[in-house]
């Protein structure tokens, strides 16, 4: 029984304040991050911190967090689960502001712990820019399935990319590295 | 598959509407419908219509039914899952048969399975739990009867009619509901 699932080896969840907002907007001004998310315009300073103002409280239907080292407790990264209350089916959000592969893979596998061990999720799915190799390489190794892909599903910068739906069960959570 | 969540074999389960307000304000000031039940004031008819409107918007938090009979169509009574919590997989369970002509036909029992059928298949539940006084042998053997078990007895929880009496408190986990009397 793990009775700190927030923390990982490298990082810790824990909830949004508003102070978080200025990374925040840095991220999501950067090519370098939005390339493989849904953010497709640039995001004003107020908006962001309206949005991070706007964040629910951790909870069921939406368990969001800001994702910071443990060695410093800087911020590094942000993910959410957002859940349907009968499925039991909780889809992921992540941001990693710091590309470290190592915060990534740690993030993703300690958001699923929590999924699984603190909101009894029977399934957690997430959707990946097919051209984005290093992403699905870190969440299959983490034990997500590749279900399947959306063909030409999204068009950005000049042309059509799809997208691949990963699942994953709680049995196959991969909780430490293997390679 | 074809079969409807809502429908058991004496009853349906429907929304609250308005019109139900006139049958609910009857029961629930009468005194021997309220005996086994929490209530403990006289009730008002713009109590009653706020209830209806509270219970408009179902959801995983709180379901609310109305229980109709399958023959006639007859409002006879009500029934929800209430204060789901989406982590444990559980709620709390609530029914009143008001119609006094259906007591003793099996109706309360139908109503019973069919609501926690409700709560297993479509809202995912693991556990249901429900409050029951002690006195109410009735109640208690029905729950019994489709696979509740007694857990807790709360002592001298309840006062009532000028005395104190416990209260039992029972739960039925995913694959125990039986449909076999």
């Amino acid at each position: 029984m793990n009775t700190r699932p927030y923390e990982g080896r490298l990082v810790r969840l824990r909830a949004r304040d508003s102070e978080d907002a200025v990374a925040f907007h840095s991220w999501f001004n950067d090519w370098q991050v939005t390339n493989w998310m849904g953010v497709r315009y640039p995001v004003a300073r107020g908006r962001e911190a309206w949005f991070v103002e706007h964040t629910p409280e951790p909870g069921f239907t939406r368990a969001a967090f800001a994702v910071e080292a443990l060695a410093d407790g800087r911020l590094v990264g942000n993910c959410e689960l957002q859940c349907e209350l009968e499925d039991r089916t909780g889809t992921v959000g992540i941001a990693m502001g710091e590309r470290n592969a190592g915060f990534g893979t740690d993030t993703m596998r300690t958001l699923c712990r929590v999924g699984f061990e603190v909101m009894n999720l029977h399934r957690i799915g997430l959707t990946v820019d097919a051209s984005n190799e290093r992403a699905r390489h870190v969440y299959r190794k983490v034990g997500f399935k590749e279900e399947g892909e959306l063909r030409d599903h999204r068009f950005i910068r000049g042309q059509y990319r799809g997208t691949v739906v990963m699942g994953l069960f709680r049995a196959e959570l991969k909780r430490e590295e293997t390679q | 598959m074809s079969e409807s969540p809502f429908q058991g074999r004496l009853i349906r389960l429907r929304a609250q509407e308005p019109e139900d307000e006139p049958l609910l304000y009857e029961w629930f000031n009468d005194a021997e419908v309220t005996e086994h039940l929490s209530m403990r004031y006289p009730l008002s008819h713009r109590s009653e219509r706020e209830f209806i409107e509270k219970v408009s918007a179902p959801s995983f938090n709180g379901v609310q039914f109305a229980v109709e009979t399958l023959a006639e169509g007859r409002l006879i009574g009500g029934c929800g899952l209430q204060d789901g919590s989406p982590e444990n997989r559980g709620a709390i369970l609530g029914i009143a048969i008001g119609d006094k002509s259906y007591w003793d036909g099996g109706y309360g029992t139908d109503a019973m399975r069919t609501l926690c059928r409700f709560g297993f298949e479509m809202m995912n539940l693991h556990r249901i739990q429900l409050d029951v006084y002690a006195n109410n042998l009735r109640a208690r053997h029905v729950y019994e009867k489709i696979g509740f078990k007694a857990e807790v007895t709360k002592r001298q929880a309840l006062y009532k009619f000028g005395e104190y009496q416990d209260v039992l408190v029972m739960g039925l986990l995913e694959g125990e509901l039986r449909w076999d009397d």
